[in-house]
This record gives C-alpha cells, structure tokens and sequence, in this order.
C-alpha cells in the first residue's frame, strides 16, 4: 500500500511510485508485469486502487490528496515508462465533472467504474445546436426511475468505444432555453443507441452521429439535478476548454524549434523562394505562428502570476488565420499540382488536407464568429446583443428545421 | 544587460505612467505641438528628475545602467500619451551612438548632460543608425588636422528644432561615418511641413560647420544601435496602439444608436476581437525583442525584425480602424484618433519599410 501525502517531499514520490512501477509495470511489453499482453481495465484497476489515477484528489474520493505539483511527479514516471492511468484527474473529462458537480451516490457508483474504464464520450451537439448548444432537442422522458431519451447528437468522438457519455437533453420546453435542460451521465451500450461514423471533409473518420431511440437513463445518473442542466454542463465545459488550453502549451514544448519551417521549405522544393511576393506572403504567415507562441508564453506567464490570462482565449482565433493562410500560400505554391492528390502526390495530398483541416480550428470547439462575441463580451467587456429567445418558452423558438 | 532589479524596473514605469496618467492630458498634448518646440519642456525636465532620459546610458556617466528592456518600458508609456518629446532621437539612438563610439572626453561631457535633460541631440543623414536617411542629401566632410567641417544640405533631420547637437551619418560604399554638429551660425535650419503635426522633421543647410567625428563604427556596434532603436520604436507603437484601443472600446460602451450601446452589435465585436489579437501580438513581439537583446541572444536579429513589421503595421491597422469605429466624429481635427493614425503612418518609413523587415525575418527563419 502506499503510504504519501502532502508533506511528501518531491523525492520520495518519485522513490515510491517508481517503485511501484517496478513491481508492477513490464515497460518493455508495456502491460502489467506477468500479464502477457496489455488489458486495459485491469490494468487501470491496479493504478485505480493504488491511487495514481487521480493523484489529487481525497483519499475518500480515490486519490492521495496531493498537490498539482505532486501529481505532476507522478504523471511523469508513468509517462517515461508509457504507462496509462495517471492524471486522470486532470483529463477524465466526465470523472472531473462527476466528481466536481454529481451528487454523492453517483460519485460513490460510478467514479470507480468511469476511472477504470475507457474515457466518456460527449453528446453536445445536434445538427438543430452547435453553435447554440442550450437549444438541444433531445428529449428526455421520465418512466418510473428511470428517463427514455429520444434524440440525435453529431461531433462525437469515441463513441465507439465509451461506455459513458455526458448527455445534454431537453425536459422542459415551456421555459426559456436554458432552464428545460438536464445533464445526464448516460450508458452507451444498450439498445437503441446507434453510433454511425462522419466521413469528414478531410478524409478522416473521428467523430461520429449518435441515434439514440427510446434508450434509457436512471434518474440517479443525473449530473446536478432536474432541469438544471445547463449549470452542470458550464463546469464540463470549462474543463474541457482547460483541458484543450494545456493540450496547446504542452504541444508547443516539443516541436523543434531549429528546423526549418515547412512553407520555405516548400517554396524551395517548388523552385518559388526567390519571388519577392512568395518570400513576402511566407514571411508573414511565419509571423503570425511565432506571435501566437509568443502571445501564448506570455499567457503561461500571466497564469503562473496571476491565475488567469485572457491572452489565452486569442489562441483558438489565431491559430485560424495562421492555419487557413498557410494552407492557402501552400496551394499557391503548388499550383497546378494541388489538382492532385493520393500517394503519388505527397506534397498535394497533404497541401489538401491541411486546407481542409484548418476547419476543425476554425468551426470546431466554437465557430470564429462565436469566439470572437467571447472574446469580445468577456475580455472587452462590450455589452451583449439582446437575445432574440430570452425568456421565450423553448417550445416557441423559431429553428431552421421544424 | 540591464543593471536595475525587477522592482526598481516596476516602481519606475508605474511611477511615469502615474506622473502621466495625471499631467500628460490631451490639452497639453495639443498644446505642445502647436508651439515650436514641439513637446512640453516641463514634462522633458520631469522624466530627466525620474531618471528617465539617462535609462540606457552607464551608471558612471550619469545615467541609470538600463537595458533594453527598460527603454521598452518608456516607450511604451510614451506612445500611450503620444509625447512628442525627443527620446529616440537623444536618448536611445544619440546616447548609444556616443556610449558606443564617442572618445572618453565627449562621453563625460555629453552623456550626463542627456541624463539631465541639458541636452537634446537630432539625428539625420544617412547610415544604419539613423531613424530616417535622406536619399538625396548632399553632405560632404572634409578635415584638417582633427578639425572636421560639415558642409552640404540634409532633409528628414528629427527633432532638430532645438537641439544642441545634431548627430549626423554620412553611409558612403556600405561604410558608416558618424558626425556630431553643435548647433551655431553655420548651421540653419528649415522646418519641414508635416503630415503629423507632432512630428519634428528639419532640412539643414551647413556651410563650414564644426564636427566631432565619432571614431570606429564596427559594424557590429552600429548593428547594436539599431536594433536597440528599432525595438524601442516597436514598444512606443504597442504603448501607442493599446491605448487607441482603450480608447476605442470606452466609446463602444458608452455610445448610442438603435437603442443599444455600438458595441453591442456583432459587426464591431469582431473588429475589436480582431483588433486585440494585433495589439497584444504587438506587445508580445515587442517584448521578445528587447529580451533577446538584453539576453545577447541569438535570435535577438530575429526578434527585432518581427517586432518592426509586427508593430508599425498593426498600429497603422489599430489607429486606422479606430477611426472606423468611432464613425463621424473621428473624422474630426478635435477627436484625438487621427492624431495616433498620423503618429503610425508617420512611424512607417523608421529605420526601413515593413517589407524590408519582413524580408529580413524569413532570412533568419532559413536553415543556417
């Protein structure tokens, strides 16, 4: 068993949890130690249960009660030997949101099973709510103790393989949009719920259509309570928007930074490096990555000092212009052979799918348009629009579909 | 490197932008450019009592020992206030010049006289070092003994209004020569009608003018002067482009149409939106350079070309499009917009074109 806590010294950890490792983790078959080959559920039961999943969180709630900077510790030994399971509280996006907002029963259910199992998928989205997520139309029901949720969600990732998703559904539509809204914590596998891939605009199949028809939900799965949904959901969202944010600043520390950048190095292939318009348009576009990494230490900086940085939110924005304009002088640059693509063609192929790709930045996660009323109304402080649907029953709200 | 520690660097730049915030209104602004001089002598006299005007000069000739990172600090504060005051000219480019190449006499009499506000230095001519080189002067030095006489004309000489020296380059074949002409009889002077009334520009007319040549100019050295010139520029640009902005996002708040505050409409969020991505990568650019400067750093070359095109082109974009969201009444002497919109066009030709710097950024992103 072992034996930490917050007066740990930075060393002892270390000690401990390789040691652990030691016992337990064959680094070179990359499964446990004597199991042959790697089974992911009792593997995470054997990190679940020693602590490591969820390093900072209470001891009665599965953790060691350690710091951030602790956990740190131990996230790095499992990461060296390429061992899952650690930092769980930092990415287990519906653990996270169980833990912070569900209520003591569902933590006590379901937050063993969630850390042991394959991570949640999030059902947000409708084709009727993207942009507008607190208009979602998939109903729930409720039958006895438990709800009969009929619906569609889109831009789900992993549902294939979730066994939980975080469901946002509609309860009440004589309310205002945002008051008819329950947050549930749903099981994927069962009847009635049908995952179909999207073929996306690049070729690449990662998010998926859920159709769920007369599915079933228990009450106790709520995620905070009736018709207040929306309120749970906004922690949810802001660990995710966290999430994504150290996603960007743990990226940047791994690319290398001496090599020359891929759009000379494209101009040269193309024989096009000499022109005075490339060289200027190339220039530009290189600028305007090196700024947002700069913009971004100066954010990591703000955050170490004060907590918080609304430098942050300019990223997402930024990376679209960076991405659609460096895609768009790559073509330039090819040419004709941008008609091209597969195989044979590298250049053009990837050319292609850089350009298409530029859209997950530019749409996904929130549209440009979205962030810039975000950055606008919550850096700026400039006032809102007025709301053509506030404090209109959600019933009587003018869609494009029905 | 910079000699002053953290806190001294915080308390300093908090203690102008105070000073600032309270005396450099918009009044006196008006005022000082409507007069010859051209800035508010009590403000100049105020920033040599704070130490200011020797921020980048030796401690032991009478300055406080600041880095590159400092001047950047001071910069900033004046774009804010578009203090018209002779800085760059006297206290960044001249100070450096003379800190770099001038004999041991010169430095002990010059350099402490520029911390005390006792002396304003123009620059002009031709060279790296100089902020605007005049394509067509037609200067010439001649010497006899260790005398040196100026004579010849020279345009685009800043700040030359009042100064008590005028720093004068002369570039012939690529090779750099650097002349100091005490203002006197042998020098007279035409003011040059400007675009931004806060701009100071002079043609000089020298006949038989006494000069101290500056010795020695590597290469290196002037390389130095320049980029420390231009880095300063940048952060005066980003001082200047955030506070139009400021500016800006009040009015958006606080005025009316339809029955709701402008701001409120999506048009002109996603200008401002936009618009704080240009001022912050500004600031950001603006930083990098100086760091890398003060850290010796390699990359210093780099940083500072991507400060120059960074910073002059989102000031004109800032200031420009201030103007286009204020509407009506930014289009108006009265307003102060286009006074921060003619303080960015007229930053645009400083030491070399955005396309000049550009070009000179994707040089130092090449495989070595």
């Amino acid at each position: 068993m072992t034996i930490l806590d917050r007066n740990a010294s930075a060393e002892e950890i270390r000690n401990v949890v390789e040691a652990w490792l030691d016992a337990h983790w064959d680094a070179e078959k990359r499964c446990a130690k004597g199991a042959g080959r790697y089974d992911e559920k009792s593997w995470l039961t054997q990190v679940f249960e020693a602590g490591f999943c969820v390093p900072s969180w209470p001891i009665e709630y599965y953790g060691l009660g350690l710091s951030q900077k602790q956990s740190a510790i131990i996230e790095k030994a499992f990461s060296r030997r390429n061992a899952e399971g650690s930092a769980r509280d930092r990415f287990h996006l519906g653990a996270i949101t169980i833990f912070k907002v569900g209520s003591e029963p569902l933590k006590r259910t379901m937050l063993p099973i969630m850390l042991t199992g394959p991570i949640c998928c999030l059902l947000y989205s409708e084709p009727n709510a993207g942009s507008d997520l607190a208009g979602v139309r998939t109903k729930a029901v409720p039958d006895g103790d438990d709800f009969i949720i009929t619906g569609q969600k889109i831009w789900t990732s992993n549902a294939q393989e979730a066994e939980y998703g975080m469901l946002l559904t509609r309860t009440d539509w004589d309310v205002p949009k945002h008051r008819g809204i329950t947050f549930f914590l749903f099981p994927m596998k069962q009847d009635g719920v049908e995952v179909k891939p999207i073929n996306q605009i690049t070729g690449e199949s990662e998010f998926n259509e859920v159709f769920i028809t007369g599915a079933r939900v228990s009450a106790t799965n709520i995620i905070g309570s009736l018709n207040q949904g929306w309120t749970s959901f906004q922690t949810a969202i802001a660990y995710e928007r966290l999430i994504m944010g150290q996603g960007v600043t743990e990226r940047r520390g791994k690319s290398k930074p001496d090599s020359e950048p891929q759009l000379i190095r494209l101009a040269r292939r193309q024989g096009k490096y000499d022109d005075p318009v490339i060289r200027q348009k190339i220039a530009q576009a290189l600028a305007h990555r090196e700024l947002n990494g700069l913009n971004m230490e100066r954010a990591k900086q703000e955050i170490m000092t004060n907590g918080s940085s609304s430098l942050m939110s300019l990223g997402k924005l930024a990376m679209s212009r960076i991405q659609h304009g460096e895609a768009a002088i790559a073509t330039d640059l090819l040419g004709q052979e941008a008609l091209l693509d597969g195989d044979d063609s590298a250049d053009a192929a990837n050319v292609n799918f850089d350009a298409a790709k530029a859209y997950m930045n530019s749409i996904g996660g929130g549209t440009d348009q979205i962030q810039k009323n975000i950055i606008a109304e919550r850096v700026l402080n400039l006032p809102k629009e007025p709301d053509m649907d506030r404090n209109v029953a959600f019933r009587d709200i003018k869609s494009s579909s029905l | 490197m910079s000699q002053i520690s953290d806190e001294d660097r915080q308390a300093l730049r908090d203690g102008f932008a105070r000073y600032l915030e309270a005396e450099a209104d918009e009044k006196k602004l008006r005022s000082a450019i409507a007069n010859d001089r051209g800035y508010d002598e009590a403000i100049w006299q105020q920033m040599a009592e704070m130490g200011l005007l020797g921020i980048a000069i030796a401690e032991d000739s009478g300055g406080v020992g600041g880095g590159a990172i400092d001047v950047a600090l001071v910069m900033e504060e004046i774009g804010k206030k578009l203090l018209p005051v002779p800085f760059l000219s006297t206290c960044v480019v001249a100070a450096d010049m003379i800190s770099r190449f001038g004999s041991e006499a010169i430095q002990q009499d010059l350099l402490p006289k520029i911390a005390a506000g006792e002396l304003v230095i123009s620059t002009g001519g031709s060279g790296d070092f100089v902020p605007l080189s005049d394509h067509d002067l037609s200067l010439s030095a001649k010497s006899s003994a260790a005398d040196w006489t100026l004579n010849g004309q020279v345009s685009f000489v800043s700040h030359a209004g009042n100064a008590d020296y005028h720093l004068l380059g002369l570039q012939e074949d690529g090779v750099d020569s650097a002349y100091l002409v005490k203002a006197s009889d042998a020098v007279s002077k035409d003011r040059l009608i400007t675009n931004d009334p806060a701009q100071r520009l002079f043609k000089l007319h020298l006949s038989d003018a006494r000069a101290i040549k500056l010795e020695v100019l590597d290469a290196d050295g002037i390389g130095q002067v320049r980029m420390r010139a231009i880095a300063a520029l940048a952060a005066e640009q980003a001082g200047a482009m955030r506070a139009i902005f400021e500016i800006t996002m009040d009015y958006l708040r606080t005025r009316y149409q339809f029955g709701r505050p402008i701001g409120s409409f999506q048009a002109i969020k996603h200008m401002a939106a936009e618009l704080l991505v240009e001022v912050e990568s500004a600031t950001s650019a603006a930083l990098a350079a100086a760091k890398a400067l003060d850290a010796n750093s390699p990359d210093a070359a780099k940083f500072v070309s991507l400060a120059a095109f960074t910073c002059k082109d989102a000031f004109r974009t800032v200031s420009a499009q201030a103007i286009q969201m204020h509407g009506g009444i930014a289009y108006t002497q009265e307003h102060i917009a286009h006074l921060y919109w003619r303080r960015a066009r007229a930053g645009l030709p400083l030491f070399g074109s955005s396309d000049a710097h550009r070009e000179q950024y994707l040089k130092s992103r090449e495989a070595a």
